[in-house]
């Protein structure tokens, strides 16, 4: 498995944000986290990675999340902003590679070719604060790609994005055959990449089942907030 | 106690500043580890939120809310960096490790200028000068 997920609960103040949440997701499987705003996708997300501490048992590549584990994965933040902080963004996607005792010109140039598949080659000098929060997004999703991780985490990938990107980033999602997590709102975009959902709400599972099940089921997606 | 780390890192650093330049012992850190121990316990101990319903929308208590949701936006904003930082090192002291602590400290100071920026505009727009 690439990920298990067993009993995890969180409480934040008093407030329980996850309540004993289970599921397994195989190797190159794509499932998405669908839930309402404040149902606990992110919180998920972040305990599953373990950048916070929960209870209950989570194992990535059969292993407990740390530093290991976690260069494995490519994650993209909600906000892009988070994760493109050094002067452009070329040195941004560099980062990771280079941490890892990738050769300086080696990282530069898979750097560069995340880059220009994400059609940014031209701004690789910028910094982040010039581009628009499209290119942003593109950003982000290049340097979780550049590492070439096993699995792909990400969290609201299309809230910055309009229709047409958000459609090149499904086809471009749909192109990696590595496990792929998606936590989102977007009906249309879950449709299009995953092949399995995972419905939550006030962090609890409400229904786990083929992607296609789910997004026919209106009763469910009313209840959950999504429709 | 975990929180209270980098005040005692910066109250050290602080003491030992004042030892070799001042060649005494180290007040100033003292006074400073009085002063956060102080704010530590008003902070928890004072039942502000009560008080500042209480009192209602008067200067000082909007200024003190003020002060609470920035700070708070500002912990949110060094919180999301950080964390995404560190997915970045796999290797700590590894290549970068150094360099991108010091963007992302960078990055935090920025961005908390333009919270601050959108903060004054939120209020400006509802009248508050």
């Amino acid at each position: 498995m690439s990920l298990e997920v067993r009993e995890l609960s969180f409480a934040y103040d008093g407030r329980r944000i996850l309540d004993s949440i289970s599921f397994c997701v195989a190797p190159g499987e794509s499932v998405a986290l669908l839930g309402a705003n404040g149902a606990g996708k992110s919180t998920l997300l972040w305990c599953i990675l373990g950048l916070l501490k929960a209870s209950g048992t989570v194992r990535l590549f059969g292993a407990q999340p740390g530093r290991k584990t976690l260069a494995r994965c490519g994650v993209v933040f909600q906000n892009p902003e988070d994760q493109l902080f050094m002067p452009c963004i070329l040195d941004d996607v560099a980062l990771g590679l280079l941490n890892r005792g990738v050769p300086r010109q080696t990282a530069r140039e898979a750097a560069l070719e995340a880059l220009r598949q994400a059609g940014l080659e031209a701004c690789a000098a910028e910094p982040a604060g010039r581009l628009s929060l499209g290119q942003r997004k593109r950003a982000a999703i290049a340097l979780a790609l550049a590492a070439r991780p096993e699995l792909l985490v990400l969290d609201e990938p299309t809230s910055e994005l309009d229709g047409r990107s958000s459609r090149e980033l499904a086809a471009a999602l749909n192109r990696l055959r590595i496990t792929k997590l998606i936590a989102s709102h977007d009906l249309v975009f879950i449709g299009r990449t995953a092949a399995r959902a995972i419905v939550l709400d006030s962090g609890s599972i409400l229904a786990d089942a083929p992607a296609a099940t789910i997004l026919r089921d209106q009763a469910l997606l009313e209840k959950a907030g999504l429709v | 106690m975990r929180r209270a780390w980098p005040a005692l890192v910066f109250a050290a650093v602080l003491a030992l500043f004042e030892r070799l330049a001042a060649g005494r012992w180290p007040l100033l850190a003292v006074w400073m580890l009085a002063a956060f121990a102080a704010s530590a316990i008003a902070l928890r101990a004072i039942p502000w939120r009560r008080i500042a319903d209480r009192l209602g929308p008067r200067p000082a208590v909007l200024y003190f809310i003020l002060v609470r949701h920035f700070a708070a936006v500002l912990a949110g904003e060094t919180g999301r960096t950080f964390r995404a930082r560190s997915l970045c090192i796999a290797r700590r002291y590894g290549p970068g490790w150094f360099r991108s602590l010091a963007w992302a400290s960078a990055a935090v100071l920025r961005r908390g200028v333009i919270r601050a920026e959108r903060l004054y505009a939120a209020l400006a727009v509802r009248g508050f000068e």
